[in-house]
């Protein structure tokens, strides 16, 4: 991969990161959040997270549409119904790998 | 009516510097489970579209963000424009504005050197964490030190994961369907934010737009973010009766 092209893309990332990080904290100390940019901002990461589940769930198929994949579809849901219930990272992990292998066992 | 609860409670007793900052470090040891595997992911896909280790390394050391990092990888592999990419990361990376901005007014007294400092490694965790410390009625000065141990600890273990990745990404077999743990990861880190139902809209709208046609540059995550806070807001206004109220 070209290099000047990943080390650009490393390095204006890192300097975006830290400038949300700094934000409050350093650059602008002793400013207080707009209202509305708060709301805004907090409706940006159940969205994000949403985004980078739903497509890892449906993966792509060869039109570059989402594709029903029942294991994965079944082991995201139980996972879920885990995280809502338990809260616990170790849980919600464990029975979705394993809800997963066992469905493309059983698929397969 | 209910017998009224002490509206004061006791403030726990005030730890050492040294304590504090062990403290913080002991707490992020649940948090391995999520860290480690996370890690080790974004590691191997960094390896596997074809980063140098130095670069993949790189990534870990300077962005330290699993989802800007996991993001930034399937950009990069998709031979995304750098703005594209940079942008979409930074979005991504928004909430940690949020998290700057609710923790600034505790860390007032905190030197600027700290402050400037300490951001670096802020994340989800060690956001989460402090501002439950905090709120346990822990004073400023222990606060600042536990979070500091939380986020040396938890950086510790996010570079630990990463190397782990960039060296044996290669070795775990695709039939694994390890690439799945992002996905559980994600929900783990989701289920907690629904605590209303227009964080439930954003999400909802962010999951939909990202699985609708795909959009030129990959500008799909990017626009699904922006679209689901976006609705979520509105709606919000559009639902909430009194402009003044909440």
């Amino acid at each position: 991969m070209d290099t000047l092209y990943v080390w650009s893309v490393i390095l204006a990332l890192s300097l975006a990161t830290y400038f949300n990080r700094v934000s409050f904290l350093g650059l602008l100390a002793h400013i207080e959040l707009p209202r509305v940019l708060q709301r805004m901002l907090a409706y940006v990461p159940p969205a994000v997270f949403a985004a980078i589940i739903a497509p890892q769930v449906f993966p792509s198929g060869t039109a570059g549409l989402p594709t029903l994949d029942w294991p994965r579809l079944i082991a995201a849901l139980l996972a879920i119904a885990i995280a809502l219930r338990t809260r616990s990272t170790l849980a919600t992990i464990c029975s979705g790998m394993l809800a997963l292998w066992g469905m493309q066992a059983l698929l397969a | 009516m209910a017998t009224p609860l002490p509206t004061q409670p006791l403030s726990p007793p005030e730890l050492s510097p040294r304590s504090a900052l062990l403290a913080g470090a002991g707490a992020s040891l649940p948090q391995l489970m999520a860290v480690i595997p996370f890690g080790i992911i974004c590691g191997a896909s960094a390896h596997s579209i074809g980063l140098s280790f130095g670069q993949a390394w790189a990534l870990s050391w300077m962005v330290f963000a699993g989802s800007a990092q996991i993001v930034a990888t399937q950009l990069m592999g998709s031979g995304a424009p750098i703005w594209v990419i940079v942008l979409t990361g930074w979005v991504v990376n928004l909430r940690f504005m949020m998290y700057s901005a609710a923790l600034a007014p505790h860390f007032r007294q905190t030197p600027r050197i700290g402050r400037w400092l300490g951001a670096y490694p802020l994340v989800d965790q060690s956001f989460a964490l402090t501002l439950g410390r905090i709120a346990d009625g822990r004073d400023q000065r222990e606060s600042a030190w536990f979070y500091l141990g939380l986020s040396l600890a938890l950086w510790a273990f996010w570079q630990l994961g990463s190397l782990a990745g960039i060296l044996l990404g290669n070795i775990i077999p695709a039939h694994w369907s390890i690439d799945f743990i992002v996905a559980l990861t994600f929900i783990v880190l989701l289920i907690p934010l629904l605590g209303n139902r227009y964080m439930w809209i954003a999400a909802g709208v962010g999951a939909l737009v990202s699985l609708g046609p795909q959009l030129p540059l990959k500008l799909n995550l990017l626009v699904a973010a922006l679209a689901g806070a976006a609705v979520a807001l509105l709606l919000e206004k559009l639902w909430t009766p009194s402009t003044s109220g909440r």
